[in-house]
């Protein structure tokens, strides 16, 4: 009887973690292993090992006085550094968090249909495909006088043309990228927003709360938790996505994120890929920072206490 | 302290009509009690006065001046949720503090007060400790304190004491009774407890889908209900109600005549009877005991009569009467009441000459 029932139980454990198991195996730790083990070698064009090495890591450390492009190759992943840290930052900073909280605050004060409507209009670069939307940013900011930034400036300021993929790259990709991370942001802070108990709203308007005191005394501590969690799990991903860049920039050198850097060395369709040990050593490295940035923001945003206490009392 | 007025005030939501037409008037510290069922627009009228939602028509007046559209802050009422509302991420203390915020008072001043209050609803010691980390009557009275910190002209309770056990909730009734009494604030407590409403308030407003069916003393809407409604609503266990007509200046039932005092002219009429009221003697109304519900002190009999069913209690430990027995229902005549059929209202002046 007793066996019966813990067979059962192992049965019903199998599945139901099975599929989800499955999926964690073959699309996450399958090629986390694969790419742990390709970073160590020489694999390159022809997708042979002939030896298990650090080189790849050394190349990025310190100038290779053998290969030619040794000193390029450490050049361009210190900018790649550099570029993820300022992409990351500014779009998180400028638009996943402050224009998500913005938006989210502005649309719930608003009444329902108006701020719905808001909300529906920001939610449409997330809902069109990538393409559409990266085409779309590409003829925004076209060089020529074709580019909607270019008309307003023309025809409404007089003012000369601009060509903004040679004279502001990263702000480009930062925008773009922003006005659909924003979104998220804008849904996560929405739902937490209508999730406060609507009496907490009228007692603070009894006990002679405005709006903004409302904002700051009522609204924000309920954000603390989904504010954190966006920080943590949006820089995670920006770090890592370059799906948007490559489609506006293209493998330009301007904006080559470490995630860029990777794919253009290996599996992009263009000039210098096919690089597989080497963009394995750079995706590891950013295996690693992204996961001592997800600890650092954890003990940062002090998650585990937000995690343990009720975020919201509930009668 | 404030003198309130109601003058037709409805609020309607789509179609909803959640207040309907409500007059009111409350004088200076005195204590109301509204009674009425669930959803019958208790807590849409506590949130009409404290400005939190705006009426569909109608005026609001606090000492003779309409304040329809003067914002919740302006208006200085104190408001005690059904769900408390205290404000999760503050202390206690901080919770005490936070109506002191947008007032003049000085940050000194206002500590001193906090700790003033506290000490009013006996919570000193919780000053420093989150809502989460307290029980319910505690809560309770955080939030008393809270909406009293401003000395407010107009205390609103909603429900205050629903979440508390039995014996909480005795205490808590002395308690808000006595800081009532204590700070000769005009208050109005929603509950749809008659107990609770009977003892602590000095008038009763009944109301029943968004009306207003009477206002009254407790003793009034007990012995002198308007309304139906009213007579079924206010008593416990409830008023017993026999359905017959007015015919030539007799109560009739089938072929039973019961004669009237009082004038009326033939109507469809009901009769009320309260259960407290009846008792079996030697003569009387010839009936069958039909059922025996003891209810701790007292037992509840239910007796079929001529006319129709009977409840009454009777203060014995043990039952007296078995199933099937045969008895007499005794009652004051002069007891009886009536109420119109087609509009639910009490005839004035008419009851029953004889109970048998
Ligand atoms: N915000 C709202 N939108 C639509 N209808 C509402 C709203 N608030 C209340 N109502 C409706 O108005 C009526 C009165 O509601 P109210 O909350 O005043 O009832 P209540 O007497 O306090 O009931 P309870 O004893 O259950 O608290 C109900 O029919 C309710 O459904
Ligand atoms: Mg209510």
């Amino acid at each position: 009887m007793m066996q019966t029932q813990t067979r059962r139980q192992v049965v019903n454990a199998f599945i139901f973690l099975g599929p989800a198991s499955a999926f964690l195996l073959v699309l996450l730790v399958a090629p986390i292993i694969v790419d742990l083990v390709v970073a160590f070698t020489d694999m390159s064009q022809t997708v042979r090992i002939d030896e298990y090495t650090t080189d790849q890591f050394r190349k990025i450390i310190r100038p290779n006085e053998e290969a030619l492009l040794g000193f390029e190759l450490r050049g361009s992943f210190y900018r790649a550094l550099a570029k993820t840290a300022i992409f990351v930052f500014f779009t998180l900073a400028i638009f996943n968090v402050t224009f998500g909280l913005l938006l989210a605050l502005t649309t719930t004060a608003l009444p329902d249909w108006l701020g719905g409507t808001f909300r529906a209009i920001w939610l449409l670069p997330r809902m069109s495909p990538s393409v559409v939307y990266a085409l779309l940013w590409i003829w925004v900011i076209d060089p020529t006088e074709r580019g909607l930034v270019n008309q307003v400036l023309t025809n409404v300021f007089g003012s000369e043309p601009v060509n903004l993929f040679l004279q502001h790259p990263m702000a480009v990709i930062v925008v773009a990228n922003g006005f659909i991370g924003a979104s998220i942001g804008m849904l996560i802070l929405t739902s937490a927003i209508r999730s406060i108990p609507q009496h907490l709203f009228f007692a603070a308007r009894a006990d002679g709360a405005g709006p903004l005191s409302i904002a700051r005394h009522i609204i924000m501590p309920a954000l603390r938790w989904p504010l954190s969690y966006i920080t943590v799990f949006q820089s995670l991903a920006l770090m890592v996505s370059f799906e948007y860049i490559f489609l506006i920039m293209g493998p330009a050198r301007s904006t080559m994120t470490m995630a860029m850097l990777a794919y253009t060395k290996t599996l992009a369709p263009q000039i210098g890929s096919g690089q597989y040990a080497y963009g394995a050593a750079i995706t590891l490295i950013l295996i690693v920072i992204g996961v001592v940035v997800a600890l650092l923001l954890y003990r940062l945003t002090n998650m585990k206490r937000l995690l343990a206490k009720p975020r919201i009392e509930v009668h | 302290m404030a003198q309130i007025e109601l003058r037709s005030v409805s609020k309607h939501w789509g179609p909803t009509v959640a207040v309907d037409g409500m007059n009111l008037a409350l004088e200076n510290g005195e204590f109301v009690a509204i009674l009425g069922p669930s959803g019958c627009g208790k807590s849409t009228t506590l949130f009409l006065l404290a400005g939190i939602y705006a009426p569909t028509s109608g005026d609001i007046c606090f000492d003779g001046a309409r304040i329809n559209d003067v914002e919740p802050r302006d208006r200085n009422v104190g408001i005690v949720f059904q769900s408390y509302a205290l404000y999760p991420n503050m202390t206690v203390l901080k919770n005490l503090l936070f109506p002191l915020r947008f007032t003049s008072v000085k940050s000194e001043e206002a500590l001193r007060q906090a700790k003033a209050i506290a000490e009013l609803v006996q919570i000193e010691e919780l000053l420093e400790r989150h809502p989460s980390q307290l029980s319910g009557g505690q809560q309770q009275r955080v939030a008393l304190a809270r909406a009293l910190i401003k000395k407010p002209n107009l205390l609103l309770l909603d429900e205050p004491l629903s979440n508390l056990d039995a014996t909480l909730r005795l205490t808590m009734r002395g308690e808000i009774k006595r800081i009532q009494r204590e700070l000769r604030v005009t208050t109005i407590l929603v509950t749809h407890d008659q107990v609770e409403a009977t003892t602590m308030a000095d008038r009763i407003i009944c109301m029943n889908a968004g009306r207003v069916e009477q206002i009254g003393t407790p003793e009034n809407l007990y012995r002198k209900p308007d309304r139906t409604f009213v007579a079924t609503f206010v008593g416990s266990p409830p008023i017993n109600l026999i359905d017959g007509h007015v015919r030539n200046g007799s109560f009739a039932v089938g072929q039973k005549r019961i004669p009237l005092s009082g004038s009326c002219r033939d109507a469809d009429v009901t009769l009320g009877l309260r259960p407290e009221l009846i008792s079996v003697a030697e003569t009387g109304l010839p009936s069958e005991i039909t059922n025996i519900e003891p209810m701790g002190r007292e037992i509840l009999y239910t007796a079929q009569s001529e006319i129709g069913l009977f409840r009454f209690l009777e203060a014995t430990p043990q039952p007296r009467m078995a199933l099937e027995d045969r008895v007499r229902l005794h009652a004051n005549p002069e007891d009886a009441l009536f109420f119109e059929q087609e509009t639910g209202s009490r005839i004035e002046g008419l009851s029953l000459a004889a109970f048998s």
